[in-house]
């Protein structure tokens, strides 16, 4: 299992970083769906997901492939039409008052340029400060902080095509946040950049959000990004919300049911299946006068019962010990769980 | 439309969507425009150097097989042509210009304007249109020049049944990029409409007066009666103009409506800017 390093720093690093109950709700989906098609050739991309989220807060949006990321997404950004639900974000109502959303909320789309490529880098966060209705001295004010935080201050007279796709992304961040709004939406911020920057960029808005008390619903694949970006993690598969905590509660409620166990001698292969169709066994490695596998187990009588079956067997226990989880395998574990499967 | 205050530059609070806000986003569209002609020299030369090169094929070819018919007709050439520039110019601009924002993922980024997707693609019009002016007037006096025919050109005459007769185009425009936004790849029907676009403006409307109300075809009438015969705007037959404005206003609600349908089409389906 993975661990972070280089991780940015949080202010509330040591706290439960859920919205505590007194926070404001700036974003509030209700009971939102999105069906296409009718009838038998009906498909569901969004089922029934609802979510508050507080100001200040950073949330995650994970999934597998086809879960309904980007339509959920695109649903609340108005961008897809919901077949139902309600979405409401600093208080104003999506259906009734479209444009009065659009003052409050941005967003950066995965996959695609964002910016005008042709243009500058100022002239791109001009464009779009522009385009969001800003006021243009605190627009102006807000450029210049966005271009040195984000180290484009040297590059702002250069074409955005001119610039390395970390730098690019940087931009489409930047012109994103350039309009100022309350609640930004990034979907995959992260994607195709390397590990470097990648890095750079979370740190940078990790600072962004704290100093400017933005609220961030941010989705990807990189679960490194989710954990060290995000205080809160919302998975979905099939279009539901199947979780919804602190990055640290997911976490932490894992680190007691991951063990890395060590048996003497070579476990046979039918005790190895049973074991693996039982409870589970991950990383099995057999060594020449040792075995080593991993487990995860829903409660601490389950760890009791995997030993118990290696006595029975006469296998001598040579180490057991709980082992660091990351995001990664609580997702792993939770959507695989909610698909049925094995969680692998 | 409301507008919030702008003082303290904090997220959320210094948006506006007033007038002056509008005023704002339609310069900066304006100006974003002008950059990259500026910036991109061989591209924006290239572009009128087709239209140039164009006419000079139509004149210069026209006159060596056929120079009576192009001498007598060359009045209404050199209207027709510049009033068929001036509509590829304002109509691709938005046909082909949604599609290249589509391509960008910028479109997005426009639909979540506070200003209202329909109002900031009304101004990215504005500003095709007022380019296509631009390169009407310089495309007009090369034609002036290359002939030898010195046309009557009253800009308040010209510049009111020029942005009448360019408005069924932008309509076709706005009709297309709602298409290019549902159906993506529409590239070929783009090119199509343009040589309709020929079709309509040189359409004999005095032999078949039910064609004015086609798009265009009023609009190339008058103009070429302005143009040619000197006749003031105020000098025109009001039922004649009466037709223009309603063929006008007609067709660009049309194409305006049709924009609209599809692009709620396109979210329903949820399309909008896949490429």
């Amino acid at each position: 299992m993975s661990q972070t390093t280089d991780r940015p720093q949080r202010a509330d690093d040591d706290a439960s970083s859920t919205a505590p109950p007194e926070t404001e709700t700036v974003l509030a989906v209700e009971d939102l769906r999105k069906t296409y098609g009718d009838g038998e050739d009906a498909v569901t991309a969004v089922d029934g997901v609802s979510l508050d989220v507080g100001r200040g807060e950073v949330v995650g949006v994970l999934g597998p492939n086809g879960a309904g990321k980007t339509t959920t997404i695109k649903s609340i950004l108005g961008l897809v039409v919901p077949s139902s639900g309600s979405v409401e974000i600093s208080g104003v109502d999506a259906d009734t008052d479209p444009r009065g959303v659009y003052r409050h909320v941005g967003a950066m789309l995965e996959g695609a340029r964002n910016t005008y490529w042709r243009l500058t880098v100022r002239e791109n966060l001009s464009y779009f400060a522009a385009l969001g209705g800003n006021n243009p001295d605190a627009a102006r004010e807000r450029q210049e902080r966005l271009l040195d935080q984000f180290g484009l201050a040297e590059k702002a007279d250069e074409t955005v095509n001119d610039l390395s796709r970390g730098q690019k992304q940087k931009v489409s961040l930047a012109a994103t946040l350039a309009r100022g709004t309350d609640v930004v939406f990034l979907d995959e911020p992260t994607l195709g950049l390397d590990v470097e920057a990648s890095l750079e960029l979370r740190r940078e808005l990790r600072r962004l959000v704290e100093e400017d008390d933005i609220t961030v619903v941010l989705s990807s694949h990189d679960m490194d990004v989710v954990e060290d970006v995000c205080d809160r993690v919302v998975i979905l598969s099939d279009g539901r919300v199947i979780a919804d905590d602190a990055v640290e509660e997911l976490v932490g409620v894992f680190e007691t049911q991951a063990y890395r166990v060590v048996v003497d001698g070579q476990l046979p292969g039918d005790l190895r299946s049973r074991l693996v169709a039982d409870y589970h066994l991950e990383n099995v490695e057999v060594l020449a006068d040792r075995t080593r596998f991993d487990v995860t187990l829903g409660d601490d009588d389950g760890l009791h019962a995997v030993l118990g079956v290696l006595d029975d067997a006469g296998y001598d226990l040579l180490d057991v010990g709980g082992l660091e989880p990351d995001l990664e395998d609580v997702f792993l574990d939770i959507t695989g769980r909610a698909g049925g499967g094995d969680g692998q | 439309m409301s507008g919030a205050a702008a003082t303290d530059g904090e997220p959320g609070v210094d948006t506006d969507t007033g007038a002056r806000a509008f005023a704002r986003f339609f310069i900066a569209a304006f100006r974003k425009r002008l950059l990259l002609l500026v910036r991109y020299p061989v591209n924006t030369i290239s572009q009128v150097g087709t239209i140039f090169l164009v006419f000079g094929v139509v004149f210069y070819g026209g006159r060596a097989v056929a120079p009576t018919a192009i001498s007598d007709s060359i009045e209404g050439i050199i209207v027709g042509y510049l009033l068929w520039s001036m509509s590829i110019t304002a109509y691709s601009g938005l046909s082909w210009g949604v599609t290249r924002e589509a391509q960008w993922g910028t479109l997005e980024q426009l639909f979540m304007s506070p200003f209202g997707f329909g109002p900031v693609m009304v101004v990215k019009t504005v500003v095709n249109v007022l380019e296509s002016f631009l390169w009407g007037a310089v495309t007009l006096l090369v034609m002036m020049v290359v002939t030898g025919r010195w046309l009557s050109v009253d800009p308040l005459t010209v510049i009111p049944l020029g942005v009448l007769a360019l408005a069924p185009a932008v309509g076709v425009g706005f009709a297309f990029g709602g298409l290019a936004i549902r159906f993506k790849r529409i590239e070929s029907a783009f090119q199509l409409v343009q040589f309709v676009f020929i079709g309509l403006i040189a359409a004999p409307v005095s032999q078949y007066p039910l064609l004015k109300w086609l798009p265009l075809a009023q609009g190339s009438q008058l103009l070429q009666t302005a143009m040619r015969d000197g006749v003031a705007l105020w000098a025109l037959p009001a039922s004649e103009l009466g037709v223009l404005v309603a063929t006008a206003v007609a067709y660009l609600v049309a194409g305006y409506a049709a924009f609209t349908y599809c692009q709620r089409w396109a979210r329903r389906e949820g399309v909008m800017g896949h490429y």
